[in-house]
């Protein structure tokens, strides 16, 4: 029979897939998909061609890597559904929301990485045109998939603000950080409007901004929630 | 103006200060004011790219500008002004736990609060009509955009107020009924102060 120990053992291993989803998230798909930041919308289809050509490789060990590990946002959702059955009643509807959220948030991840694989898996034999279109419908399913994270941003962010001790499990200024994340998101519907300027998707708001806020969150969140494992562990585990 | 200085003009003698002064403290839910400031940084954000547009454009920036009723934008600052001045009586009210004047002001700062979204209807319907959209140029794309997201914050308000309202019928004007009463004035007066902001820097700045 499995010990509460090793239970929380396994809760700080799902905490940890947060960053190691980030970490993945950056090189994989930032780096070798050329993602960080992602090619201009205005250039022509024959740049964005040429570089599924010379780099189909690169892009599609990068783009595989990034499928695989699609699904730890998924377990880190779970971890911190764990920490918030501590705040909130354990049949809480805010913590489905938050499991949910962060559960739908690999969907469009998939799927869209899958569009940049396709594009790299024979892009000798497609036009330049198909191979812009992949580029463009995987960035617009990614960046305008914002509401599922949303979802998971706000009911983690309600759910922490209910919590009545002296000391928090979540920070309070935390919580509302996420609600703010979460809200600041709604810029990316600007994104399918325009191909160059702030909005548009390598533009300074609708990537840098919108990304770096989660790139803060995502880290400073699992802290905190690890943060608070090792709490209930000590209050649950005599 | 501050208390001693009107009684030194009334010739009054200003007593001396209590000894003992109670530490300032944060309307509200101090997790609010990371909101409102991370909102404010974004707004602030928001002016720096217009001006840098501007700058770089302000023929086309100055010809736009011709196409705003200053007048409109002003109807909705004093619209906002005169809502968030019924949120201070309101909040005045439930501290003193007044139900039926926080009830009143509440009402009242939702109900002239509604005009500003009665003139942004008629301001964006008439824009388009004219065939001024967010894609006409950069000036636009920016005043669509950040009047847009200014808007969706004052919808966002009206619901809160709205709750607050709900709660103040329904609910004891309680120390919990404060904290929400207060990080909800200081919502909306940030609405306010942004579109404060807005006004001049699009309608009004040459």
């Amino acid at each position: 029979m499995m010990t509460v120990a090793r239970e929380f053992t396994y809760w700080r291993f799902c905490a940890w897939m947060g960053p190691a989803f980030m970490a993945v998230f950056i090189v994989f798909w930032g780096i070798m998909g050329h993602n960080i930041p992602p090619w201009n919308p205005d250039l022509p289809d024959s740049i964005i061609a040429g570089w599924f050509r010379s780099q189909a490789s690169i892009i599609r060990t990068g783009m595989v890597v990034a499928m695989t590990c699609a699904v730890f946002y998924a377990v880190w959702g779970l971890a911190i559904g764990r920490v918030m059955s501590r705040i909130v009643p354990r049949d809480s509807i805010l913590i489905d929301l938050q499991v949910w959220g962060a559960g739908l948030t690999v969907v469009p991840v998939l799927v869209s990485t899958s569009f940049w694989l396709a594009g790299a898996y024979r892009p000798e034999a497609l036009p330049d045109s198909i191979l812009q279109l992949l580029y463009d419908w995987a960035w617009l399913l990614i960046d305008l998939a914002y509401s599922v994270t949303s979802l998971q941003l706000f009911a983690l962010g309600v759910a922490c603000l209910h919590d009545q001790r002296s000391k928090p499990l979540i920070p309070k200024w935390l919580a509302w950080y996420g609600i703010w994340v979460g809200f600041m998101f709604i810029a990316e519907c600007l994104m399918p409007f325009f191909k160059l300027g702030a909005f548009a998707r390598d533009g300074i708001l609708n990537f840098w901004i919108e990304f770096l806020i989660w790139f803060f969150w995502c880290p400073t969140l699992t802290l905190y929630v690890l943060k608070a494992i090792n709490r209930i562990e000590r209050e649950e585990v005599k | 103006m501050p208390q001693a200085a009107g009684d030194m003009r009334a010739g009054v003698v200003p007593s001396a200060p209590p000894a003992h002064r109670a530490p300032a403290a944060l309307a509200g839910d101090h997790g609010v004011w990371l909101f409102i400031t991370a909102d404010v940084f974004a707004f602030a954000f928001f002016f720096l790219l217009f001006t840098w547009g501007r700058v770089g454009n302000p023929a086309v920036y100055e010809q736009s500008r011709h196409s705003l009723d200053a007048g409109i934008g002003l109807l909705n600052t004093l619209v906002l002004l005169t809502s968030s001045w019924f949120m201070v009586l309101a909040v005045e009210a439930a501290r003193e736990g007044s139900r039926p004047r926080t009830v009143r002001n509440l009402s009242l700062a939702m109900s002239v609060g509604s005009g500003f979204a009665v003139s942004k209807v008629v301001e964006y319907t008439g824009k388009i009509q004219a065939g001024i959209t967010m894609l006409t140029n950069e000036f636009f794309m920016y005043y669509f955009v950040f009047t847009g997201i200014h808007f969706i914050h004052f919808l966002i308000g009206m619901v809160v107020l709205a709750v607050c309202l709900h709660k103040a019928r329904t609910q004891a004007l309680d120390a919990r009924y404060r904290v929400w009463i207060e990080s909800s004035g200081c919502y909306w007066h940030m609405v306010d102060m942004l579109w404060i902001i807005l006004f001049p820097l699009l309608y009004l700045q040459r």
